[in-house]
């Protein structure tokens, strides 16, 4: 039986304060696997919560599954840094990335779930006279298209970041930044399990423990999916399954533009509040790299992908070494901290850096994929969007541009102009 | 990793380029709902430039060991364990 989880705010909290432990219920529960749904969504991401979220809410879809292999925020959506920003360089990310943030923006709200939203800013460091145009161009893009971005000179910089010490005399002298004042963090498990309470409460039931391994079809539709706990029907199929990609393409056998590497992040030992906003450089000889202080006080730090397919989910102890490097370069105080913890996740990485939202091989199967590195910051957009497209059978022009025949038409959306490769060779 | 010239070496010497497709070229190749438009060469171009393999147990890719003798190789892993099972000499590369 279903007991929705109660309505959260300042009252019902109070109360619950006071009534003791009767008050807090599961975020979702009761759900058992039925026979058939409209829709089948294959992932409990952050992209398939959110789709069989909107699917429910948007477009009255009822019968919505969503079905996990191992539990609700296992996967990438639980092991991101949780940065979030749309200042991307390349007008279909940047519309796209900037309808994500202002849904961010309001979440919190929408789901009636606190997903610790922390506009604190996100900071593009330049530590190169060569750094600091590429920033300005992609400003001015951003600003072109009603985006926030401001360019800072070091001064400007050394007030709103003194732990950086801009002026202080370094190997790397850092020139300026590109600062994104709506940017900045989001609570990464809050989101899964927001939409997973939200979703639950429309009457989407969200299996755990239950994998899908074949795909049923006839002629040009799929009729059903086959899982570890028997068969489902469904109306359609969408599948959110971000680092197991490729196994959804051997299902569907259909070769994908897409491998799978890892991304790895750490944490250190908690410290003061040294850093209230995220830093993201590339310095010198290493890869790109990121720094944000959580609120417990550890510093989060992540970097560039191993470079090389892995479903290890164990990281390559050169690619952790350069991070760690690159943060002492930047902030050299950290270098005595102590590392406490250690992840990795499996990265969907597409040819071109950018996703994948389309209808695949048959009429009623949907792909939700290729968000590599930074699809964290997309959910909300992609859940809209994604369940429009399979509610309406179109896609929402915000993510035409997302098709997979663009790696056809050479309509590429190479964010940094890597060509079709996940590393710069 | 082990280097047909240069024996065991740290992994960081290696550059990887890419996943080779054992499928033909153009076989199972499907472009998505917004495809029409020319199908024929962009598809075969589309498979040789951008299709990879993603698989958990078992892949054959190029590298190179960069740092060291600078041959392309051909590497066939399980991207699952990391175990390495054969390495090769990348025929007909640069
Ligand atoms: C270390 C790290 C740091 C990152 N940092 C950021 C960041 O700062 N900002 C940002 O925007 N993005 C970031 N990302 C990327 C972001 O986390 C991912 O792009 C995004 O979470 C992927 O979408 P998802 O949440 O739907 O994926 P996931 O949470 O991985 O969901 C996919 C789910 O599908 C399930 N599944 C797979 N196969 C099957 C099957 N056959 N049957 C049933 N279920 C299946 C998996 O178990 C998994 O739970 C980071 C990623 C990593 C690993
Ligand atoms: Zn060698």
């Amino acid at each position: 039986m279903k007991r929705a989880s109660r309505h959260y705010s300042a009252l019902s909290l109070l109360r619950a304060r006071l009534s003791g432990a009767g008050f807090w219920r599961p975020l979702w529960t009761g759900n058992r696997l039925e026979q058939a749904y409209d829709v089948v969504v294959v992932g409990a991401g952050g992209h398939g919560l959110a789709t069989a979220y909107h699917l429910a809410k948007d477009h009255g879809i009822k019968r919505v599954a969503v079905l996990e292999k191992r539990l609700v925020g296992y996967g990438n959506v639980g092991r991101n840094t949780t940065i979030v920003r749309s200042n991307y360089l390349l007008p279909e990310n940047h519309y796209f990335y900037e309808d994500a943030l202002r849904r961010y923006e309001g979440l919190g709200r929408e789901l009636n779930y606190n997903i610790m939203y922390s506009p604190r800013g996100v900071v593009d460091l330049a530590l190169s006279d060569d750094d600091f145009p590429v920033l300005a161009r992609r400003g001015n893009a951003l600003r072109l298209a009603g985006i926030d971005a401001e360019l800072m000179d070091r001064a400007a910089l050394e007030k709103f970041v003194p732990a950086l010490a801009p002026r202080r005399r370094r190997r790397f002298p850092i020139v300026g930044a590109l600062v994104q004042h709506r940017g900045g963090t989001v609570r990464h498990d809050a989101v899964a399990w927001g939409y997973a309470r939200a979703a639950s409460a429309l009457g989407v039931d969200i299996i755990e423990d239950c994998e899908v391994t074949g795909l049923h079809t006839t002629g040009n539709s799929a009729t059903a999916v086959q899982t570890s706990q028997g068969e489902v029907q469904a109306g359609a199929v969408v599948f959110a399954t971000a680092g197991h990609t490729g196994l959804v393409g051997k299902m569907l056998g259909v070769p994908l533009p897409i491998e799978t590497h890892l991304l790895q992040a750490m944490v250190t030992e908690p410290v003061k509040p040294l850093l209230d906003t995220v830093l993201v450089y590339v310095a010198p000889g290493h890869a790109e790299s990121y720094i944000s202080q959580s609120d417990r006080g550890g510093m989060v730090l992540g970097g560039h992908i191993d470079g090389f397919p892995s479903y290890t989910r164990e990281g390559a102890w050169h690619r952790l070494e350069d991070v760690v490097r690159a943060t002492v370069e930047v902030l050299p105080q950290l270098g005595q901290l102590r590392l406490l913890r250690h992840w990795a996740g499996t990265n969907d990485m597409t040819m071109d850096g950018s996703p994948i939202i389309d209808r695949v091989k048959y009429d009623n199967v949907f792909l939700n994929a290729g968000w590599c590195y930074g699809g964290f910051k997309a959910i909300p957009a992609s859940g809209a969007a994604c369940a429009s497209f399979v509610a309406k059978g179109t896609p929402p022009d915000l993510i035409r541009a997302y098709c997979l025949s663009r790696f056809a038409t050479g309509h590429l959306l190479d964010e940094p102009g890597y060509g079709p490769y996940p590393v710069k060779l | 990793m082990a280097c047909p010239f240069c024996g065991l070496r740290p992994l960081e010497e290696f550059l990887f380029r890419k996943t080779v497709p054992n499928v033909g070229a153009g076989s199972g190749v499907h472009l998505g709902a917004g495809a029409g438009v020319d199908a024929g060469d962009s598809a075969s171009a589309y498979a040789q430039v951008y299709l990879r393999v993603d698989s958990a147990e078992h892949s054959v890719e190029e590298w190179q060991h960069v740092a060291g003798c600078r041959a392309w190789l051909l590497i066939d892993r399980n991207p699952s364990t990391g175990v390495v099972r054969s390495v090769a000499l990348l025929g007909g590369a640069q």
